[in-house]
């Protein structure tokens, strides 16, 4: 497998230049010393603070030149030594951080694209099935409004609806609740609103998509064969076209992880879930660099993963990849931040 | 030799009648290549009516300050006779803002007592900036290094595409995050933050454009005639470039605007000015909401309304012609 | 080739059949009065050029054209009217078609065996392994080698004969009583399209059905169907027992496609003679004849006046000037002294009757 190979080497060649990039800005645009010692570190009259900033910057290496610190944040970093948190007291390692917030993210990320797919399907075979009658009208218009209402907008609106308006769903998230449940007190109940906020856009963007496809697909010669077959209507629908349709959505649905991080940003922000994102702008905030630069990678590393993950997909979708190795990946090209 | 089955018309736009709804999966089908006409392509009226806002909002927002609309920041604070319960005596006595819509303030006020209509008109008017500032810079860096990659091609197409891979595998939003906050929150450091991430998009797209026209005839016959590198790019690649460009520009203006107010949501906005995602933070709030939902719903509306403007038109007009790439437009 | 033994039971009867689609110019006339009757286990073969209607006629007569199309007149099927009615109770079990090519008639990402198996296991009521085994069988009787094998793989690791063969065996797990075979060797190799022809005849023989076999090519016809019926502009033109077609072709456009096509008896480099000029436009077409501007027969009234058919037995033809009689060899003489026809087409040096 001398493609997935020389792909991988490509994206690891990604990651390095995305970290130079964030750990330059850093350096360049912030002080880190500021970061780490506060106001002692403009102190430079005082000859015990000047102990204190030569201690600091040896300890943290800030006496060395860039590029070196540069690699040595790399070297610790591939061995997953994530450096320590600048802003916390006592400064404990970032990988604890992560591994405290990181699996809330996660589950966020999850339970959105679950209710992002599950609606985005049948409503896509079923403007489809319609296509250009008023059934599937309303419903591209309705997607286009859903891919026009930010992220913002949608968490205010949808809590205004379901929780203050009738108030069946819960506000506020609590960390220590157990996930797995279905009440006030478990976090799956307590991550629906969350998780329709980001899902209902992206609903709306792969309806968009599998839509177009399917009707193409609904236009080829086997599935007029499949209904001269006499397989019924939805089972042509589900069954014969909606495989061959799912190419485009699966590339969008990779590339849409990295989205819904942006997404979250600001949805754990509103609804209060103490993830990864929402340690992300806090990190920023304070200048916490270590951990600004460990989230971009973590990141960046999941896009990544995810992408090369959709490779694989597709020949799972489609025999044809399997056998004749020529990707007939549709591009698309990602916008938006 | 092939019969009948030419490439299957697309769906045809005429209304259908009802008794044949068992066949909607062949509706699309066989159609009408028997006839094989082409359908004209139409911009459709929603296009109009997108445009119509645009126009509208945009006049508002520069016309702002001379129109007749209320100050936005001054508190119209209603009074009101009352018994005072402590002297007992019938007195003016305010009226606790937040102020439901009504004749005076057409949307309502915050609670604040300021005026909505006048604090979301002017709160375009630093969106819309950011929108339109974000373009321009999105129009003229990525297209001119995308022009530039697909024009000279070889080493320097090599260096610039690789840039665009890393920008649009970066986590943007936390590059715009990190930015604002370690330099400044001016109006010019926020849009050309979110015009740097929109130069990839952009360019790859002048790219793909130049790298198709400079293949054909009045190319190379300005070529051959021996016109200078830099005129043909400017004479004879610009205009054919500008147009698909400018259709994604009017998507970028629509990402922008929701990504100020999504920097605007984590408290990061431009400085000093009330933007739309300021105002819709303003009454997001739970107690806000609850008793006011006009204060985050009325400027929310002019958001919607201009971005899926954007959205829509952009959308029409890289189908009017025929723009093939698939944009994600989520935020 | 046998009408002498025809059965009495009358599978399809068209009378005046016609399909419309409509269109922002208004409606285009696909099909436009065609009438004709077919037995079990007889062959009909409908030969036109592209766009002559034959594949919107058989595409009607199975329901296949979906909503936008105005149908009317009379298709009965086993006594049944079908004009306007939902006819999917008939697919998969009493109707069946097989489409022209193959690989993209074929579900791409489906296995074969699977796709052959999918009307037993849906109207059969067959178990999976029990659809498997039919499905093998018949694959064997197809002549696709390894068939158990053959039964896990796409599409497209076949070959395009293997894939036809594949569609034919999805026609005969079906059973139909009428199957319509569209183009079905058009986008074969020609080594293998007679076999797949042969095969094709040969299984509708053993199983009594009824086999319309629709094709631009009259040699395909020859041998193998029983009737021939020629459509030009969505109208019939001739029809007629294939051998009283070949031997007493009346219609100057039967000519004119018969000498289009390559034969294989024809000795080398035979000069084909290509029809001059393009199908009629069916929206908005001539009043008259639909084949007068392309004729080399064609006088004034055929320009002006629709032809009325002419039965002769069970021989039929629309035409004022047929070739054999004296009306057309005055018709042909005529214009070979002006040197065009009424239509303005130029005549060409030779005639050549068949």
């Amino acid at each position: 497998m001398p493609k997935a190979i020389k792909r991988l080497i490509g994206l690891s060649c990604l990651l390095i230049v995305i970290s130079m990039i964030t750990f330059g800005a850093m350096n360049f645009l912030g002080d880190p010393l500021f970061n780490i010692l506060g106001p002692v570190a403009a102190d430079v009259d005082n000859p015990d603070s000047v102990k204190i900033i030569e201690e600091a910057k040896a300890q943290y290496h800030l006496d060395k030149s860039l590029p070196e610190r540069w690699a040595r944040w790399a070297w610790d970093f591939v061995q997953g030594d994530f450096g320590v948190q600048f802003s916390s007291s006592g400064q404990p390692p970032v990988s604890n951080l992560i591994k405290e917030r990181l699996p809330r993210t996660l589950e966020l990320m999850a339970v959105a694209q679950l209710i992002a797919v599950a609606l985005a399907i049948p409503w896509s075979v079923l403007a489809a099935s319609r296509a250009n009658k008023r059934t599937d009208k309303v419903s591209t218009i309705t997607a286009f409004a859903f891919v026009s209402i930010p992220s913002f907008a949608m968490a205010v609106i949808l809590f205004y609806i379901f929780s203050i308006r009738l108030d069946v769903l819960p506000d506020v998230y609590n960390a220590t609740d157990s996930f797995w449940g279905f009440t006030h007190d478990h976090r799956l109940i307590q991550l629906i609103l969350p998780g329709f906020t980001l899902g209902l856009g992206a609903a709306a963007g792969y309806q968009r998509l599998l839509r177009t496809d399917l009707i193409t697909t609904l236009q080829e010669d086997f599935i007029l064969m499949a209904r001269s077959k006499g397989v019924s209507k939805r089972r042509v629908l589900y069954y014969h076209a909606l495989r061959p349709s799912l190419f485009s959505l699966i590339t969008l649905l990779a590339i849409n992880i990295g989205y819904m991080i942006g997404g979250s940003l600001v949805v754990e922000q509103y609804f209060r879930i103490p993830g990864i994102a929402s340690a992300v702008v806090e990190a920023t905030l304070r200048e916490d660099f270590p951990v600004v630069l460990a989230v971009v990678m973590i990141i960046s590393c999941g896009f990544m993963v995810f992408n090369y993950l959709a490779d694989f997909l597709y020949s799972v979708i489609d025999p044809r990849i399997r056998t004749e190795k020529s990707g007939q990946r549709r591009k698309i090209t990602s916008m938006g931040m | 030799m092939t019969d009948e089955n030419h490439s299957p018309a697309e769906p045809s736009e005429m209304e259908v009648s009802e008794e044949h709804e068992h066949d909607e999966v062949s509706a699309t089908e066989a159609g009408l290549e028997e006839s094989g006409f082409a359908e004209k392509k139409k911009i459709g009226v929603g296009f109009w009516i997108a445009a119509s806002w645009l126009v509208l909002i945009t006049f508002l927002a520069i016309f702002a300050p001379v129109l007749p609309f209320k100050e936005p920041n001054q508190n119209f604070i209603v009074f009101e006779q009352k018994e005072n319960p402590i002297t007992g005596k019938i007195q003016d006595r305010p009226v606790q803002p937040p102020y439901s819509p009504n004749g005076d303030h057409w949307l309502g006020t915050d609670q604040d007592a300021r005026d909505i209509l006048s604090r979301s008109i002017h709160g375009a008017r630093i969106s819309l900036a950011v929108g339109a500032l974000t373009a321009l810079f999105g129009i003229v860096v990525g297209g001119a290094l995308g022009m530039i990659a697909g024009y000279f091609k070889g080493i320097l197409d090599k260096v610039i595409s690789a840039i665009f891979l890393v920008s649009l595998s970066f986590p943007g939003l936390i590059l715009a995050i990190l930015v604002v906050a370690l330099v400044d929150r001016s109006l010019i450091t926020i849009s050309i933050t979110i015009g740097i991430l929109a130069v990839a998009p952009i360019g790859r797209l002048a790219r793909a454009q130049t790298l198709s026209f400079a293949e054909r005839e009045f190319v190379l016959a300005a070529e051959t005639l021996g016109a200078k590198k830099s005129r043909i790019l400017v004479r004879e690649l610009l205009p054919n470039v500008l147009i698909p460009m400018s259709t994604l520009a009017m998507l970028v203006i629509a990402i922008a605007i929701v990504a100020e107010g999504t920097l605007a949501f984590l408290g990061l906005s431009v400085q000093g000015s009330s933007t739309w995602g300021k105002l819709i933070l303003t009454g997001s709030g739970l107690q806000t909401l609850e008793s006011s939902p006009w204060v985050a719903f009325a400027p929310m509306g002019f958001l919607f309304l201009t971005v899926a403007s954007f959205n829509y038109m952009s959308d029409r007009l890289r189908d009017f012609f025929d723009v093939r790439e698939i944009f994600v437009t989520r935020d | 080739m046998s009408h002498e033994t025809e059965t009495p039971s009358t599978l399809l009867k068209l009378d005046d059949y016609r399909v419309g689609f409509r269109t922002e110019r208004g409606l285009a006339k696909a099909v436009d009065g065609v009438s004709y009757e077919l037995n079990s286990g007889k062959t009909l073969a409908i030969v036109g050029e592209s766009g002559s209607g034959k594949t919107v006629l058989n595409r009607g007569i199975m329901g296949l054209l979906g909503s936008n199309i105005n149908e009317s007149g009379s298709v009965k099927f086993q006594g049944e009217e079908l004009v306007n009615t939902n006819r999917q109770k008939f697919w998969g079990k009493k109707m069946a078609m097989i489409f022209q090519d193959p690989m993209t008639s074929l579900n791409p990402v489906m296995k074969v065996g699977k796709q052959v198996s999918e009307p037993l296991r849906l109207h059969q009521g067959m178990s999976r392994k029990e659809a498997r085994h039919r499905t093998v069988e018949l694959f064997t009787l197809v002549g696709i080698p390894e068939p158990s094998q053959r039964f896990d793989e796409y599409p497209h690791q076949l070959s395009g004969g293997m894939r036809q063969r594949v569609m034919i065996s999805i026609a005969l797990a079906i059973e139909p009583d009428l199957l319509i075979a569209d183009e079905p060797t058009t986008s074969l190799d020609v080594t293998v399209q007679k076999y797949i022809l042969d095969l094709l005849v040969e299984v509708q023989k053993e199983s009594n059905m009824a086999m319309t076999i629709i094709t631009h090519d009259l040699g395909v016809a020859r041998g193998r169907a029983d009737e021939i019926l020629v459509m030009y502009g969505g109208r019939v033109m001739e029809h007629a027992p294939a051998e009283t077609l070949f031997n007493e072709m009346a219609h100057p456009y039967t000519s004119a496609l018969l000498s289009s096509i390559p034969k294989l008896d024809d000795p080398k480099h035979t000069r084909l003679t290509p029809i001059e000029g393009f199908p009629p436009d069916i929206v908005d077409g001539p009043d008259g004849c639909k084949f007068a501007a392309r004729c080399q027969y064609a006088q004034e009234n055929c320009l002006s006046e629709l032809p009325d058919t002419t039965v002769k037995g069970d021989h039929s033809y629309a035409c004022f000037y047929p070739i054999g009689t004296d009306e057309g060899a005055k018709a042909f003489a005529s214009n070979a002294e002006r040197g065009h026809t009424a239509a303005g087409l130029k005549i060409r040096a030779k005639e050549e009757v068949i």
